[in-house]
């Protein structure tokens, strides 16, 4: 008994207590989501601060007296005097293949009600975009399934394409329509069992968004099967500021992982004029000097490097790849304010949809003249270089005559004939919302188009006439269609059957 | 109070005159407190109010506060002075005190850095380690 009391007795004495060092600060002021707090000397910029009852800040301002810090999550229970510590973490959040199909907040936690994540890796939001070595251009293409961009502006996986245009003009339709798009891509690939399949991963970010809004694109991409390959990072117009300002950088940093780890990913942020406009909000309650329209002056950094942040990676650094569809939305079609002009500078080209384009019911409602791709051509698969070719310049020529032949004019047979071509360009470039096409149909299309077959199709026909041959091509001719996307160019051989298969067509069709 | 960028400046400078090899010379804070006072120069309340916040962070940086249970024997408050001046420097302020909440163990609080060994955080710790 005696032994056992001394044996306790000596590990007792054994035992070293430790004191461990913490670097802690006081909070100084509160208000707005934004905390000051005095102290914190040892503190890094954008490092974790515990508030505690586990509420953490991210220090931002780092000044000779005091530290600025914006509260993630509810600040209202912070008080003034209240001890604060470092964390000497950087801000991280939850990433992987189990956040697929969920709906997250800014920090990535779930809001869906499907319970907790089982993630074991974790990234840190901030993070400096791959290094010009790791890098390699682009040469696969994103099909969004909108046979206009396809076709005249096609995006390749790795590029920025910027979307923009006034409110109430289809640029998130456009996202929504590729994400949908993909998921459908990613179905029939792993349904056909390939195993050199590349799936397409998607990640949207809603930022300052309605929460009805977000609610409804959640429940279209449901009903179109898109949710398993989808991640949705919230900070909807009711969230914070500081919410709204993380949640590019976290979806950034969830679409990260895919192309670390050698896979695509699409990153949709939706939309970043909102995002300056949080950021302004944040910069202007830490009380940093404010430049034009208020915002701050690194208000191009940020976007640059968020962007920046997409990139297409050579093979010795995993091949993967993480393409950025950002949005803007601009003010009475202005693509000349300041954080248009910033955005359009940073991507690799833009969407621009008009307002009139959209009522006149050419939807969707791109501007194919100050549209532009400059990367992704290189993207684009040979059949369809093959077939649309020629179409962007003869849009644009159809536009300058069309505009000309309105002072009523007599035109030569050359002219009228260009008139009318462009006519049916632009009924077949139409297209419902949520209905992406596959790239075969849009080939087969585009080609008819080129080749005449839609010449002696009434204008008002032509889109009628478009489904029935999608189709027809669809059911009848399943070998040729199947062929035109396995093989991905148009030969010889595949031309004169699809030449034959749209005559044949053409016979049985009465407009 | 708003304290403006000049008042900010002006509060830094007299703060820097009073600096004697990178220590505070509490004598020169005083006598400039007593200038700006009979010379009242514009946004003199300013200036002084941050000159108190300059020295005040100033002097915490140099200020031990330890908290402890129960009293410290002196052996143990002379080894514990020792112990901080080899790690902060000489010329440590002290400022021992009693604080029963802590149930065991010390809590040592200089500037923002702080070594906390008592039992009361040891529970918090355990408490958050539980959620």
């Amino acid at each position: 008994m005696s032994t056992l009391l001394q044996e306790i007795e000596a590990q007792i004495t054994g035992i070293k207590t430790t004191m461990t060092k913490q670097n802690v600060g006081v909070v100084r002021e509160i208000g707005d989501g934004v905390a000051k707090i005095e102290g914190l000397a040892d503190v890094m910029m954008n490092e974790m601060i515990d508030f505690g009852h586990g509420i953490i800040g991210l220090a931002l301002n780092l000044e000779e007296t005091e530290v600025g810090a914006i509260i993630l999550g509810d600040y209202t229970e912070i008080k003034e005097g209240q001890e604060v510590r470092t964390t000497g973490k950087l801000l991280q959040v939850p990433v992987g293949k189990p956040m697929l199909g969920r709906v997250v907040n800014a920090l990535g936690e779930p809001v869906d009600g499907k319970g907790p994540i089982n993630t074991t890796a974790a990234y840190p939001v901030e993070k400096i975009a791959p290094g010009i070595i790791k890098r390699k251009s682009v040469s696969q293409p994103v099909q969004t399934g909108i046979m206009a961009i396809d076709a005249m502006i096609p995006i390749g996986r790795g590029q920025r394409e910027l979307i923009i245009g006034d409110r109430s003009t289809g640029k998130t339709t456009i996202c929504v329509d590729t994400i949908i798009n993909q998921a459908r891509i990613n179905r029939a690939g792993e349904a056909s069992g390939d195993k050199t399949y590349r799936p397409l991963y998607s990640i949207y970010v809603a930022i300052g968004q309605k929460q009805s809004n977000v609610a409804r694109i959640i429940s279209v991409l449901e009903e179109a099967g898109a949710m398993p390959y989808t991640i949705i990072v919230t900070a909807t117009a009711s969230e914070s500021a500081t919410n709204q300002y993380l949640a590019p950088f976290v979806g950034c940093a969830m679409g990260e992982w895919f192309m670390d780890n050698g896979m695509d990913a699409l990153i949709i942020f939706d939309d970043l004029s909102k995002h300056a406009q949080a950021y302004r909000q944040v910069s202007l309650i830490l009380k940093r000097p404010s430049g034009r329209e208020a915002y701050p002056g690194d208000v191009f950094y940020l976007h640059s490097r968020l962007l920046e942040r997409s990139a297409r990676l050579n093979e010795s650094s995993g091949n993967g790849s993480l393409t950025a569809l950002p949005i803007i939305e601009t003010q009475m079609g202005d693509v000349s304010a300041y954080i248009p002009t910033n955005v359009i500078s940073i991507t690799d080209g833009q969407i621009f949809l008009e307002t009139d384009l959209f009522y006149q019911g050419v939807r969707p409602a791109i501007s194919v003249g100050i549209s532009v791709s400059r990367v992704g051509s290189a993207a684009q698969i040979k059949a369809m270089k093959q077939v649309a070719g020629r179409i962007k310049l003869d849009l644009a020529q159809f536009r300058e005559l069309a505009a000309f032949a309105q002072f009523g004019s007599d035109l030569d047979a050359k002219t009228q004939a260009q008139i009318e071509r462009g006519k049916r360009i632009v009924e077949v470039f139409k297209q419902v919302q949520y209905n992406p096409m596959p790239v075969e149909n849009q080939v087969a299309v585009l080609w008819s188009v080129q080749n005449g077959f839609f010449d002696n199709v009434p204008v008002d026909k032509v889109k009628d006439c478009q489904g029935k041959m999608i189709d027809f091509l669809a059911n009848r001719k399943t070998d040729l269609m199947v062929r035109i996307a396995k093989d991905k160019a148009l030969n010889d051989h595949l031309i004169n059957d699809l030449k034959a298969a749209i005559g044949e067509f053409k016979q049985t069709y009465k407009p | 109070m708003k304290i403006s960028k000049s008042a900010k400046k002006d509060a830094k400078q007299c703060f820097r005159d009073c600096l004697v090899q990178g220590r505070l010379d509490q004598n020169r804070a005083r006598q400039i407190v007593q200038y700006i006072i009979t010379k009242k120069p514009r946004d003199f309340l300013a200036i002084l109010t941050h000159f108190q916040r300059l020295v005040k962070l100033e002097l915490n940086r140099f200020t031990a506060n330890i908290e402890s249970a129960v009293a410290i024997p002196e052996t143990v408050q002379g080894q514990l002075r020792q112990n901080l001046e080899s790690r902060y420097g000489a010329g440590l302020h002290y400022n021992f005190h009693l604080n029963p909440n802590l149930i065991g163990g010390m809590r040592v609080r200089i500037g923002s850095d702080v070594f906390d060994g008592s039992i009361q955080a040891r529970l918090a710790s355990l408490q958050e380690g539980f959620k």
